[in-house]
């Protein structure tokens, strides 16, 4: 079967991609909707990083597939097909954000004021015996019953620890860990250095393990 | 990236948990990593926690394109085809 269908997270391979690139400039109606199927949801997440409401991100991403289908003669494979198309969600969004007043220049972020991973108060001072080090544990989840973790619940506490995120961070994360997207691609579509990349994933994760942990060690 | 050369603080450990896990991390930093975790039960289950966090955040489905939206798209592939 096509290899647009393949599940998400796999990429797909350059020969895979050269196929199913030439069958969209064939005008293969399968082939385009196996990839929309494919790439929607993190259209939507990225485009979401630059927009205020759920329904302009929506419009930026039905306006970045036309311009998929206007460009797909060009598409060169300098980057990957997926990191192309979100290259244009990103510039539909970044226009459609300025014109909102809410352009975010994603490089910014990353040098913004350094949050550490875990409450500095959690580890031992220069009076203690070992600076740095814990004062008590974190807590052993290897241990807690799987339900715990897998809940409804619990995904629940993970939904709005990463809708509270800063926006590049939320798309970083979402693009990283929902979606399965690579550092690679993730860079060539927000268009930020491997290092900035890193720190805004690096900061998202700790803010949902700091929810993680109040809710399940209480 | 270490203070000191020969060994990592927990509150080290913690800022280095995502460069350990994807894997872009010095040797000689991955080896300090890793000394610290071979004494630190503490900073184990910390990394446990880590991996944990980042496999429940994969639990999460991406959206599905609503019905009309998808319809509306294929319309505009139908005529892009035609032009």
């Amino acid at each position: 079967m096509a290899p647009a269908q393949a599940h998400p997270r796999t990429a797909l391979s350059a020969s895979e991609e050269a196929d199913l690139v030439a069958r969209l400039r064939d005008g293969d109606e399968r082939a385009f909707e196996a990839l929309v199927d494919r790439h929607y949801g993190t259209m939507l997440a990225v485009a979401r990083g630059y927009v205020r409401t759920r329904a302009v991100a929506e419009e930026v991403v039905q306006e970045a597939w036309l311009g998929v289908l206007n460009g797909i003669d060009r598409f060169e494979a300098r980057s990957s097909l997926k990191t192309w198309i979100m290259r244009i969600v990103v510039n539909i969004a970044m226009t459609r954000g300025e014109r909102e007043a809410r352009s975010i220049p994603f490089s910014a972020f990353a040098s913004e004021k350094d949050e550490p991973a875990v409450d500095p108060d959690r580890f031992r001072d220069e009076s203690d015996g070992f600076p740095g080090h814990w004062r008590a544990y974190p807590g052993n989840w290897a241990a807690a019953p799987d339900d715990a973790l897998l809940s409804r619940e619990t995904l629940g506490v993970v939904m709005s620890a990463i809708h509270e995120l800063p926006p590049a961070q939320r798309v970083v994360i979402t693009m990283r860990d929902v979606a399965g997207c690579s550092s690679d691609e993730v860079c060539g579509t927000l268009e930020v250095s491997e290092g900035n990349q890193r720190v805004l994933l690096h900061r998202a994760r700790s803010h949902v393990r700091n929810a993680l942990e109040r809710h399940l060690d209480g | 990236m270490a203070e000191s050369a020969d060994h990592l603080s927990c509150q080290e450990v913690v800022e280095l948990v995502t460069e350990y896990l994807d894997e872009s991390l010095s040797a000689e930093d991955a080896s300090l990593f890793e000394q610290h975790l071979n004494f630190c039960e503490g900073c184990v289950w910390y990394v446990d926690q880590l991996r944990t966090t980042v496999e429940t955040v994969g639990e999460i489905r991406e959206e599905q394109i609503p019905p009309e939206a998808k319809e509306r798209l294929l319309g505009a592939f139908r005529d892009w085809r035609r032009s």
